[in-house]
């Protein structure tokens, strides 16, 4: 657990009271309800939830994507109010720019805010090869796997050095055996560059494979339900004694839906 | 074999329209020669030999690339200053809503009306030298390119907005970056039907007031009941406008590779 110098434990996210309702001109639509939820430094938090049941959102608000309809969310002390790149986003889909290649989508923050060219090819090359994509620096993502798109989009988002990371079911298209592979990956990312993730899931093996923290959603209008601590060393074994109980425990628990 | 060289594309492609080509000029040649149709329609061989031999010996006053390049001079002055207009005005309505709200209405109106119902006005207008031609192409061209730009401008993905400004991308940086990238397919496509629609629109009114071009070379063939001259104008007309249109299929592959590249 990260502590400042002060021994208090560093908080890098805060939600309080967050509400969200969607206004259509008949209808009137909660979709988060009263969220209190607060993320430590460096921790690795998975929001865990039923289809449906408003994870998107929840992320989405804490982004900056979409505004609270009450209540407040602060990154690193200051409040959210519009998208910024001191927090980075890893899409569902993979919202790469098709027009640009590996290298221009990774070095697209710093290229927004200026940074030289030299620099920022420095700084894209090194998260490139952080995520394993050396060699394919000129590809366009139409030519690239879905498993290599999200690497790039994963690279993206670090590559502007955000405090936070925001994924978004990244995995959620892409096929078994990859998805496992890319579960590894982005642990072994992780750890080796630091950072206060929050992962959105509603696959329940991921969740508990990859959190600190699980925290569990209910249903829609959703707020937390439960949270637990995911005590497993890493690298995590699937078909560990320890982690099927954790796995039976949370999804049990988890309200059901159609 | 047989197969290898089918395998590549090219061999297959330009294979097909020998082929193709081939059948329809036997095709052509037989109606000519076995049926009664022979004194309208000059045979294949005759037309093209006539095409060649026009390129030295003049209609009227010039020869047939002197005809070309008149109808081409229309075409790319009219064309190129409308695309140009079309282009920017597309975006910025796409972009503004205000700009969309007061020339939308007017382009609504003036959309249905066919550019060949223009000619008498244009000629009334500007006279029956080439102004009234670059007028009319003007108009066609623009009308086509104008509604696919605007189209184009509109188009922008807005996950990918949201992702650009995520990243710390200004107003100015995402219309540069992911606006204008996602309206170029669009715009190609505009300019490309609005080529089609410039060529047809240059021929129809040299059809009617002119003293060289293409259109010209078959009304006069028409007036002086000269069917291989008028044979002459239309493979002229489609020789170019293939052309045109394959060079601009080719600018277009350059600038979106983003979109035409395979895995």
């Amino acid at each position: 657990m990260q502590m400042d110098n002060t021994g208090k434990i560093e908080v890098m996210i805060q939600c309080s009271h967050v509400e969200k309702t969607f206004f259509t001109r008949m209808t009137s639509t909660p979709v988060i309800r009263d969220l209190d939820l607060k993320v430590r430094k460096n921790e690795f938090v998975v929001l865990f939830g039923p289809g449906q049941c408003g994870k998107t959102t929840v992320l989405n608000v804490m982004a900056g994507l979409e505004t609270a309809t009450s209540g407040t969310v602060t990154v690193n002390g200051k409040e959210v109010s519009t998208p910024g790149p001191d927090r980075g986003f890893v899409y569902q889909t993979t919202a790469l720019f098709p027009w640009y290649t590996v290298m221009q989508n990774v070095e697209y923050g710093p290229r927004a805010r200026g940074m030289s060219k030299k620099e920022r090819r420095e700084k894209a090359q090194y998260y490139i090869d952080l995520v394993g994509l050396q060699g394919f620096e000129d590809k366009f993502p139409n030519q690239l796997s879905g498993g290599m798109q999200q690497r790039v989009g994963i690279a993206r988002a670090y590559c502007n050095e955000p405090s936070v990371l925001f994924m978004d079911e990244p995995f959620g298209h892409l096929d078994a055996q990859t998805r496992y592979l890319m579960q590894e990956e982005i642990i072994r990312i992780w750890e080796k560059e630091k950072r206060t993730v929050v992962f959105v899931t509603n696959n329940i093996e991921e969740a508990v494979y990859l959190a600190d923290r699980v925290v569990v959603l209910t249903n829609c209008p959703t707020s937390v339900k439960k949270e637990y601590q995911i005590d497993l060393p890493r690298p995590r074994n699937y078909t560990d004694d320890r982690f099927l109980e954790l796995r039976t425990e949370i999804q049990s628990i988890v309200d059901k839906t159609l | 074999m047989m197969r290898k060289i089918l395998k590549n594309e090219w061999t297959v492609k330009i294979g097909s329209a020998v082929i193709a080509l081939a059948a329809f000029c036997m095709l052509w040649q037989a109606v000519t020669v076995f049926t009664g149709m022979g004194d309208f329609l000059p045979g294949p061989a005759e037309t093209f030999a006539e095409f060649f031999r026009r390129f030295v010996k003049p209609y009227g006053k010039a020869v047939l690339p002197m005809h070309m390049w008149s109808s081409l001079r229309r075409i790319l002055i009219g064309y190129t200053v409308a695309s140009a207009v079309a282009i920017v005005l597309g975006i910025v309505m796409g972009t503004y809503r205000i700009a969309d709200a007061i020339v939308m209405p007017l382009f609504n109106i003036i959309r249905p009306i066919p550019p060949v119902a223009w000619i008498p006005l244009a000629i009334l207008w500007f006279g029956i030298g080439d102004a009234s031609k670059y007028f009319l192409v003007f108009l066609a061209t623009f009308l086509s390119v104008l509604q696919n730009a605007y189209a184009g401008a509109r188009s922008a993905d807005p996950v990918l907005v949201g992702a650009a400004r995520m990243l710390g991308a200004n107003d100015g940086f995402i219309f540069r970056t992911i606006t204008l990238p996602c309206a170029v397919p669009y715009i190609f496509s505009g300019l490309q039907n609005g080529l089609t629609a410039a060529w047809g629109q240059v021929v129809a009114s040299e059809m009617i007031r002119s003293s060289a071009g293409v259109g010209w070379i078959i009304i006069r063939g028409m007036d002086n009941n000269d069917i291989l001259q008028e044979l002459v104008g239309i493979l002229t007309i489609g020789i170019i406008g293939f052309i045109l249109a394959a060079s601009m299929r080719g600018v277009e592959a350059k600038l979106c590779r983003w979109t035409t590249r395979g895995k």
